[in-house]
């Protein structure tokens, strides 16, 4: 408790009382990791992307290109932030701030260690699961506040894919649950000391892993952005500083995606020999390049192919899968 | 779906809006710009507007003498200049009743194969990228900048070549080119495995491509469409074959063809294309006569009045050069029959139906390089 | 029974299917760890292949300490972009010209080769130079002459 008798924070630390003080510090420091995170990830997906198509990505800002994000939020900042003249203004203004706030909110509950948890809650997983898909609200607004034909088209493919990806999601961790009756996600960690539930679940982790993959819109599910055939999708008429927060709160939805990812079938922060944290990280970045790497890779699905993949495959082999666990849970 | 096939018809519906993929666009292949109606997602009319990149090469034609027009022919389809280039060496000769040497036919094949394979390679990439995979891209240039290093050994420039001259090309090959290209030739051969593997085993790729955008043979047959396009519709007609020129009777190469005519057919045959090239370069390289590379021409060529039109086969179909001569040293009139043009317009009839996705997909598997349509 | 037998289709197809994308995930994983194919030019410069066109220059013969220029024309009229202006003069009446001032406007050369082809003297020939960066229109316009006699003193 040494840290507490320094006199400017003795006072807060009276003030508002032990559980108040370890919240507020754990938002402040997710204040301070979600944009450094997001600015590594973009440094990180470019390397990746260039090396796998065999050219270097960015060397010159920094060593091997590091400062090149940093350098990339300055550029965006000082640019002008243009609002189309017939665009609705306030829908229009809305929507940036819209998806960021619920990527930041959804760190709250993640178990970065066994002591780093910023507030455990009874219904961690399903806080995460209904403040992502607030995401697709933003979608839909920046899309139609834009007055662009191409946003529109993108921000309705959005809306139907998000909606189609949502069921599977939730019924692959639906199996985790009843594994382990509780909806916190600290316990989900801790019940799996021996051994990780991706022995137990493999189905339900592939279906999980592409079931996020279509909910943060990255490929080969990525035809709300498509670069080739919607100029840029949603996010066509947006500039400077608001491009920037749709840009961070892709790889902020795609590290709480991959670390949801690893709590519920990597183990969280189990390993041997090192602090859980350094552990958990480990696996979320990981998990991480794997995201990359299949984007780099695959040509992205048609509209309708991708609508019949989530409702005439992922959905039955998720029940089927559900189905199965609950009978083998009720047998044992 | 609404069955209404022409923009009139659908200009009544209130629920028809129009989408201009417009002449700034990612993935039109150059300035192209494609009016489309649509109806939610499905296009029900669509229409080319051409014109963005007219720089007037035609006109450019009767102010020039004969030879000032062979930085011209390389400028009009950029991704195929040797091969225009040969084409219009080929045509005035033939006009004039010039002689070239066997070595300069051999060498004018040589290059223009590998002329070949870099555009297939180009082509082919670029409508995978717009299907969505980004990699394959690169991976295509990096086996197109080793024939465009090749190609620099002989001529001097990688892009728009000058090269032939009238009765022959400019300077001779060396060994190492022979033996650079024998290394590429192998070295292509070991990466079609993994394009094969990369993209065309892909279910993805294959639910993209199979049975989308398909030309029947009538369709192709009524708008004049060649090159690739036509024999992936079921149709052996190759310009090289059906009306030979040069040296290319004495190689033996197959023509791919394919019957089902959707995206998935055309890409097969430029694939296939491409390993026919390559056996026509072996094939060349291994019976190159000696001899000089250029037969004695005076400097400035004067032709005899008359017209002759000739055709061949560029990587996008057939190409022909209707040169008009009035026995001057400028000519009268040099018309060129470009295959982009008359490929960009099967669009028309193909689009409608499908969704836009789909149309992208098709506009990439045509091939259509732009500044082609309007010289 | 057909439902049966679409069942089985069905599951062939998811299986070929994941199979075809493992295996291209396992091309572009190869390729991560393969060496780089991109030059990075400032830091390594590559050499041009003999036969490269870099912008026009001069030859420079022995027998004149200088070019064989003989201002004949001929270059000036191939051009097809007309960018070549000669200047020359004749030491007596009756005697042969000398080329004196030779321009070649390069923002418009395209590299097409007539002019050293047509040349008689064969005086010209193609450089290995192709960092043409200037900062006004002007400093294009270049009088391969003198830039021959600052070259060979």
């Amino acid at each position: 408790m040494n840290i507490t008798q320094l006199p400017f924070i003795k006072e807060i630390y009276g003030f508002l009382g032990h559980d108040l003080t370890a919240t507020v510090t754990g938002i402040l420091i997710i204040l301070v990791f979600v944009p450094l995170n997001s600015a590594f990830l973009v440094w990180v997906e470019r390397k990746v992307a260039g090396h796998i198509q065999l050219r270097p990505g960015p060397m010159e800002v920094g060593p091997h290109g590091i400062l090149q994000t940093l350098i990339d939020a300055v550029k965006l900042m000082s640019k002008e932030m243009i609002t189309p003249k017939l665009a609705d203004k306030f829908l229009f203004w809305l929507a940036p701030i819209i998806i960021i706030i619920p990527a930041i909110v959804c760190f709250v509950v993640i178990p970065f260690s066994p002591l780093m948890q910023v507030r455990e809650m009874n219904v961690g997983i399903l806080l995460i699961f209904s403040f992502s898909s607030i995401t697709v609200l933003s979608i839909l607004m920046g899309g139609w506040a834009s007055n662009n034909k191409y946003a529109l088209i993108g921000a309705v493919r959005a809306v139907a894919q998000n909606v189609a990806y949502e069921i599977p999601l939730l019924l692959s961790t639906m199996s985790i649950i009843i594994m382990t009756n509780s909806f916190k996600m600290s316990e989900i960690t801790a019940a799996q000391s021996p051994v990780w539930f991706i022995v137990y679940q493999p189905v339900a982790a592939i279906i999980f892993f592409i079931s996020t993959t279509a909910e943060t819109n990255r490929a080969p599910f990525d035809l709300v952005e498509a670069e080739s055939e919607l100029v840029s999708g949603f996010h066509t008429e947006y500039t400077g500083m608001r491009f920037a927060l749709f840009f961070l709160a892709e790889y902020t939805n795609m590290f709480i995606a991959a670390s949801m990812g690893a709590v519920l079938f990597f183990g969280g922060w189990h390993g041997p020999f090192f602090p859980g944290l350094i552990w958990f990280v480990v696996k979320v970045y990981i998990l991480i390049f794997v995201i990359i790497w299949v984007r780099w890779t695959f040509p992205r699905l048609r509209f309708d192919q991708l609508m019949n993949f989530a409702w005439k495959f992922m959905i039955p082999v998720a029940l089927i899968n559900l189905m199965i666990t609950a009978i083998v849970l009720k047998v044992l | 779906m609404l069955n209404i096939k022409t923009i009139d018809d659908a200009s009544i519906n209130e629920r028809v809006y129009q989408l201009n993929l417009g002449p700034q666009h990612p993935s039109t292949h150059g300035v192209l710009h494609l009016l489309l109606k649509l109806d939610g997602e499905v296009v029900i009319a669509a229409d080319p507007i051409v014109g963005y990149s007219h720089r007037g090469h035609e006109k450019m034609a009767e102010n020039r003498i004969w030879e000032q027009f062979l930085p011209n022919t390389s400028r009009i389809d950029y991704l195929s200049g040797l091969i225009y280039n040969q084409g219009y060496c080929m045509a005035v000769e033939k006009l004039c009743g010039i002689e070239v040497p066997e070595r300069a036919e051999y060498i004018r094949v040589i290059t223009s194969e590998l002329n070949r394979i870099s555009s297939h390679l180009l082509g082919i990439m670029a409508f995978v990228m717009d299907i969505g995979a980004f990699t394959p891209f690169l991976y295509g240039w990096d086996d197109r900048e080793h024939v465009l290093d090749l190609l620099e050994r002989v001529t001097g420039s990688r892009l728009t070549y000058c090269y032939n001259r009238f009765g022959g090309v400019r300077n001779d090959i060396d060994q190492e080119f022979c033996d650079g290209t024998r290394r590429f030739i192998d070295r292509l051969r070991g990466r079609f495995k993994d394009y094969h593997n990369l993209i065309t085993e892909n279910i993805i790729f294959i639910k993209r491509t199979r049975g989308v955008g398909i030309i029947t043979e009538e369709t192709a047959l009524e708008f004049g469409v060649t090159g690739p396009s036509l024999r992936g519709s079921g149709v052996n007609y190759d310009v090289r074959k059906n009306e030979p020129y040069s040296v290319y009777p004495e190689f033996d190469f197959e023509i791919p063809v394919r019957k089902e005519g959707d995206v998935m057919a055309r890409y097969q045959v430029r694939m296939a294309e491409m390993e026919q090239s390559m056996n026509i370069i072996e094939q060349a390289l291994d019976n190159l006569p000696e001899g000089p590379v250029r037969s004695h021409v005076p400097r400035f060529i004067d032709p005899p009045a008359g017209d002759i039109y000739f055709a061949f086969e560029s990587a996008r179909g057939a190409v022909g050069y209707y040169i008009v001569s009035d026995g001057t040293r400028v000519p009268y009139r040099i018309k060129v029959r470009t295959p982009s043009f008359s490929n960009l317009f099967v669009l028309t009839r193909v689009l409608p139906g499908n969704f836009i996705a789909d149309a992208i997909a098709t506009l990439g598997s045509i091939d259509v390089v732009v500044p082609e349509i309007d010289r | 029974m057909r439902s049966l037998s679409g069942l089985k289709e069905y599951i062939k197809e998811i299986l070929t299917g994941s199979k075809s994308l493992v295996i291209g995930m396992g091309i572009t994983f190869k390729r991560l760890f393969m060496p780089i194919v991109t030059v990075q030019y400032p830091r390594r410069k590559l050499t041009m292949t003999p036969n490269f066109r870099g912008h026009i220059e001069a030859i420079y013969f022995d027998d004149t300490k200088s070019h064989h220029c003989v201002a004949c024309g001929l270059c000036v009229r191939t051009c097809p972009s007309h960018v070549i202006k000669v200047q020359g003069e004749k030491e007596k009446a009756g005697g042969r010209k000398y080329g004196q001032k030779y321009y070649i406007d390069f923002t418009k050369c395209s590299l097409c080769g007539l002019c050293v082809d047509v040349c008689p003297e064969k005086t010209l020939t193609f450089s290995h130079e192709f960092e043409l960066a200037y900062l006004s229109r002007w400093d294009g316009v270049i009088d391969i002459m003198r830039r021959l006699e600052a070259v060979t003193k």
